[in-house]
């Protein structure tokens, strides 16, 4: 699923991208028109089921490969590249840019 | 429509392990060994011939079977389902643990041997300290 406007929002849903992000934080993301850099913090479709959503971080590129990790330190925290393999470029959707809510940790996406 | 539906995302974007976390816990494990070790006290403390007396003796016996069984079923979900490469890498004896211990598990089905009971609660205390260490 690619959704139709430049700007979009999501809910995170789950604990692999702590301490960046918790469970439940509500997101405004940017749809990606540039190739993805190590370090992005994406929106991606996820490789085993194309209409699911998640939001990992970017770990390496190697042209069409694009490994991505959770930020929780504990790695049973996370399904991401470790399990799934790289995924394609093309199946980033987008960056986040900002954290809205909840508003205490309202924050520009580092 | 209030504010907050009005700015509440329609997406979610999952940020999980794929199955809930806290699913997996070694306290089973540690429930069934020492399960065991209690049977083999039992048995091995056993006295009498009459009919309830043998009834307790085989009753003993039938659930440390049940619950070495239990042990091994419990151990193996761990280190297939739950350990993964980067615990390895932290732990290098992970594998030769489980190994052992689930060896343990079929040692004290075909004994009698309170020395293996020990040995068995040792080994399942080994990989549930490793286990919590990893949820730290």
């Amino acid at each position: 699923m690619r959704p139709a406007t430049l700007l979009f929002r999501v809910a995170v849903a789950g604990r692999s991208m702590e301490p960046t992000f918790r469970d439940g934080d509500w997101l405004l993301v940017r749809q990606l028109r540039r190739p993805p850099r190590p370090g992005d913090v994406v929106v991606a479709a996820d490789p085993r089921a194309p209409e699911r959503l998640l939001v990992k971080r970017v770990r390496a590129v190697d042209g069409d490969r694009v490994t991505v990790q959770g930020d929780h330190a504990d790695p049973a925290e996370s399904t991401d590249s470790r399990q799934f393999g790289p995924i394609p470029p093309s199946a980033i959707l987008g960056r986040p840019l900002l954290r809205y809510a909840p508003l205490h940790r309202f924050g520009l996406v580092s | 429509m209030d504010l907050r539906s009005l700015i509440a995302p329609r997406l979610v974007a999952h940020a999980h392990c794929d199955i809930p976390c806290g699913i997996y816990d070694p306290t089973a494990a540690t429930i069934a060994a020492q399960t065991v070790a209690k049977m083999v006290e039992k048995i091995t403390g056993a006295t009498g011939g009459d009919d309830a007396s043998r009834n307790t003796y085989i009753r003993s016996v039938a659930v440390k079977e049940e619950h070495a069984q239990i042990c091994k079923r419990e151990l193996l979900i761990l280190w297939t389902d739950y350990f993964k490469p980067e615990h390895l890498e932290k732990y290098p004896k992970l594998h030769d643990t489980f190994w052992k211990a689930a060896k343990l598990c079929s040692k004290n089905k075909q004994n009698v041997d309170e020395a293996a009971a020990t040995e068995l609660q040792a080994a399942v205390k080994e990989i549930s300290d490793i286990f919590w260490a990893t949820k730290k």
